[in-house]
This record gives C-alpha cells, sequence and structure tokens, in this order.
C-alpha cells in the first residue's frame, strides 16, 4: 500500500531536470508504471524528478518534415490530438487502446517507452513508423532509432543520466493497421502491418517476446506469417503457452497483412 | 493555477486544490498516494482502494476533468488543480443523475466498486453526452465488478446519459 520515501523534484526546464538525473534520481511523469514498479519493491529511487512542469515536454508540433512529440505528452492527448490524427494515424488509433481511460490520461508516451515494457503497444507502432527518439543529458544530445532503442525486457538504450525529451516520427507516415489480442490489461500479441512512403511494407510484431521483431517486404503479398513468427521469442505466461502464442501470433499477423492488403484494393 | 512550491528536494509539499468545491491547502508527504490523502487526510472514504494496480477501477476521481486511479497517483500531484470525487456527485440531498440511475436500475450489489463506475461514467459523459453502448462498455473496461453486475451498470450509464440530455 505505502510508497517508500523519495525526495520530488519539480523542474521547469530540461536543463534543470538533467542537472537533476542520476541512477537514483529517476524521470517521473504519470507514475502508470514508476509508482506501481516502487510499490512493489523493484524500484527505490531517492528522489523523483517530476517532468510534467516542463513545457517543451508537453508538445506537439510538426517541423519541416517531421512530427514531433514531447515525451510528457500523455496517451489520452495523443489518442485525440488532430495534429497527431491528421499526420500520423496509425500512432492515433493504438494509443485509443492503450490500457485504459485512466492509465491513457496520466500515462506518457516517453514513460511507456522508457520503462521497456515487452508488452508496450508504442512500441511495436513506433518501430514500424520509424520513430527517432531524442535523448539528451548535460554532455549533450543524440538520437536512436526507435528500432534501436528496446534491447530486453525493461531494458532500453536510455542511460540513467538521460532523459528522452522528444519523439520524432518522419512525414509522410507510413500507414497501416495496428491489430492486437488482448485479454488482461496488455496485449498478448500486437502486429502494426504498413505500408512504407517508399511503397515498401514492415511487419512489427511486439508483445509476444521480451522484444519487438520486424521484417521488411516489397509488396504486402510476400509477407511470410510462418517466417516472421519464426523470429519471436514468445513467453509462456498467464495469457498462454509459447506454442499458443506462436499460433495467435502467426494468425494476427495474417490477418494485418490482409487488412492492410484489403484497404489498398 | 500552481501554486508557489519548494522548487526542489523536499520529502514534503504543501499542496492547494480544490476538492469537491472546497479549496484545500495542505502539507502532505511527497510519497503520499491521493487515495490516502483523501481517505486519511479529509475523511473522503468514497474513494476505495483494491487492486493498487490501475486495473480494477474502484480508486477512479477525476483531476481537472480526467479520470485518474488514485492509489496510483501522487497527492502532490493534485497542486493546482480541480478534484472531484464521488462526495462531490450530488447537490446536497439530491442525487447526481447517474447515481440516481444507478439505484434505479440495481446497477449495485455490494457497492464497493460504485464509486469508481460512477466517477467513471461522469468522465465520459462529460466529454460523450451521447455515448454508443460499445463506447460505454469500452470506456468502462478499466473498472471490475465482482457482482457481476455489468449489464445493469451499462443500462444505467445510457439511461442518465439520457436523462441528462433532456436536462440540458
Amino acid at each position: 500500500m505505502v510508497l517508500p520515501p523519495f525526495a520530488l523534484h519539480r523542474p521547469t526546464t530540461t536543463a534543470q531536470a538533467l542537472s537533476l538525473l542520476a541512477e537514483d534520481s529517476v524521470p517521473y511523469s504519470g507514475g502508470t508504471e514508476l509508482l506501481l514498479a516502487m510499490r512493489m519493491g523493484l524500484i527505490r529511487p531517492t528522489a523523483l524528478v517530476d517532468l510534467k512542469r516542463i513545457p517543451e515536454m508537453q508538445e506537439i508540433r510538426t517541423d519541416r518534415s517531421r512530427l514531433l512529440i514531447g515525451a510528457g505528452v500523455s496517451h489520452d492527448r495523443l489518442a485525440t490530438d488532430p495534429l497527431v490524427e491528421q499526420h500520423a494515424r496509425l500512432l492515433a488509433a493504438a494509443e485509443r487502446e492503450v490500457g485504459n481511460a485512466r492509465v491513457r490520461a496520466q500515462g506518457s508516451i516517453g514513460g511507456n517507452i522508457c520503462f521497456g515494457e515487452p508488452r508496450s503497444d508504442v512500441a511495436t507502432v513506433l518501430i514500424a513508423l520509424e520513430a527517432e527518439l531524442g535523448l539528451a543529458n548535460s554532455a549533450g544530445e543524440r538520437s536512436v532509432p526507435a528500432e534501436e532503442f528496446f534491447l530486453g525486457p525493461y531494458w532500453t538504450a536510455r542511460d540513467a543520466t538521460e532523459l528522452l525529451t522528444a519523439i520524432s516520427i518522419p512525414l509522410p507516415c507510413a500507414e497501416g493497421v495496428y491489430l492486437k489480442f488482448q485479454t488482461v490489461e496488455r496485449p498478448t500479441v500486437a502486429v502494426a502491418a504498413v505500408r512504407r512512403p517508399g511503397g515498401d511494407y514492415r511487419v512489427v510484431v511486439g508483445a509476444v517476446g521480451e522484444v519487438p521483431v520486424w521484417a521488411d517486404y516489397p509488396g504486402v503479398g510476400e509477407v511470410d506469417p510462418v517466417d516472421l513468427v519464426g523470429r519471436t521469442s514468445p513467453v509462456s505466461d498467464l495469457t498462454g503457452s509459447e506454442r499458443y502464442k506462436r499460433h495467435v501470433t502467426e494468425v494476427y499477423i495474417r490477418r494485418a497483412a490482409e487488412l492492410l492488403a484489403e484497404s489498398e484494393r | 493555477m500552481t501554486a508557489a512550491q519548494p522548487a526542489t528536494g523536499h520529502d514534503h509539499v504543501v499542496v492547494a486544490a480544490d476538492v469537491n468545491g472546497v479549496s484545500v491547502t495542505e502539507p502532505v508527504p511527497t510519497r503520499w498516494t491521493l487515495a490516502q490523502f483523501l481517505r486519511d487526510r479529509l475523511g473522503l472514504t468514497g474513494t476505495k482502494v483494491s487492486c493498487e494496480l490501475q486495473v480494477c477501477g474502484a480508486c477512479s476521481v477525476l483531476v481537472d476533468g480526467a479520470p485518474v486511479s488514485a492509489c496510483t497517483y501522487l497527492a502532490a500531484d493534485i497542486d493546482g488543480r480541480r478534484v472531484q470525487t464521488v462526495e462531490g456527485l450530488a447537490a446536497r440531498d439530491q442525487l447526481h443523475p447517474l447515481q440516481r440511475s444507478f439505484v434505479e436500475h440495481f446497477a449495485l450489489q455490494c457497492g464497493f466498486c460504485t464509486p469508481g463506475f460512477l466517477m467513471m461514467a461522469k468522465a465520459l459523459l462529460d466529454r460523450n453526452p451521447d455515448p454508443t453502448e460499445d463506447e460505454v462498455k469500452e470506456y468502462l473496461d478499466g473498472n471490475i465488478c465482482r457482482c457481476t453486475g455489468y449489464e445493469p451498470i451499462v443500462a444505467a450509464v445510457l439511461d442518465a446519459a439520457k436523462r441528462m440530455r433532456g436536462q440540458a
């Protein structure tokens, strides 16, 4: 019931936030993942650095040929923002189905990504859209492709002293479908199948294994569900055995590819 | 909006918020959840705590109109904001249309989940006064009733929505 004690910092600029981050002084926004982990004793930071008072972390805007989303933007805003709907419809659609209405109101896209939960809806979609993740620390900034960000369960390319500042999606954005099978609060398997602006196709399979896997195809008819399932490493848990999940994954890849093909007819 | 705060490094913060129309200014430990603050400091025990995982919805309250799980939301974060709990729904002796509708539809048995369902339903109707049955089910799918009263609950919300549109 009770959270362990911690100090609360409330910086109003990114620079202030960066000066406060350390191994045990961690970024905090919606708390939908962090506070649960703290209550379970999995993480015990001495300080939380609240990012909600940093205005630029809450921005959604376009800049030349990119859609830029501040890491603090909530799922609910992404699900309903006109700019996101206009430029990245697949992200908006996936965001409408994240968790439940409370998680969507509280939780931020940046927190979702940085927590590295293997069953993240957002991770699967951002890889499909070839998003770039902007990371900053007091020494400077770097940009990491979403494809290279998710290293393992609850493990990402972000260093403890780094802050994810913004998610950058190239425009025009890939279009397609996001399909998931879900019986509890997170998906058992999630599939994003998109046609990329260059005319080829990408299928990303998330949630079923420790990290998302994906493959690119010249045509939607060439999507090979059996091969793609073979690249996943499903984890047996209460939502199903490994064998069952392989079967469901194959079905969902096939359905996603069919839906994408139909949408193009 | 934002009250003056010590910028950094304290394990207590002063929270100035509007709770059900009443201004509240209180120092709270940073580690306190909103549910603790409402129940233990303000005596507003209508907000229930159950799963503590943001899954069951029993602790749902509104902060600046948005539904949050009070069990997994820092009390510190209500500073400068407006909080609505189930105690704020009725106007004196006059039940809120949602409450009246829940009674009429027998949309509760033990009642433990009811405050959460009421607040989530309010959040839904505030942004969508005319939801379809599917939209109601979808929005309330993060709330659990173990007396299995879902059908009366959905019927009650739809009926309240109709009533509230009629009154408007």
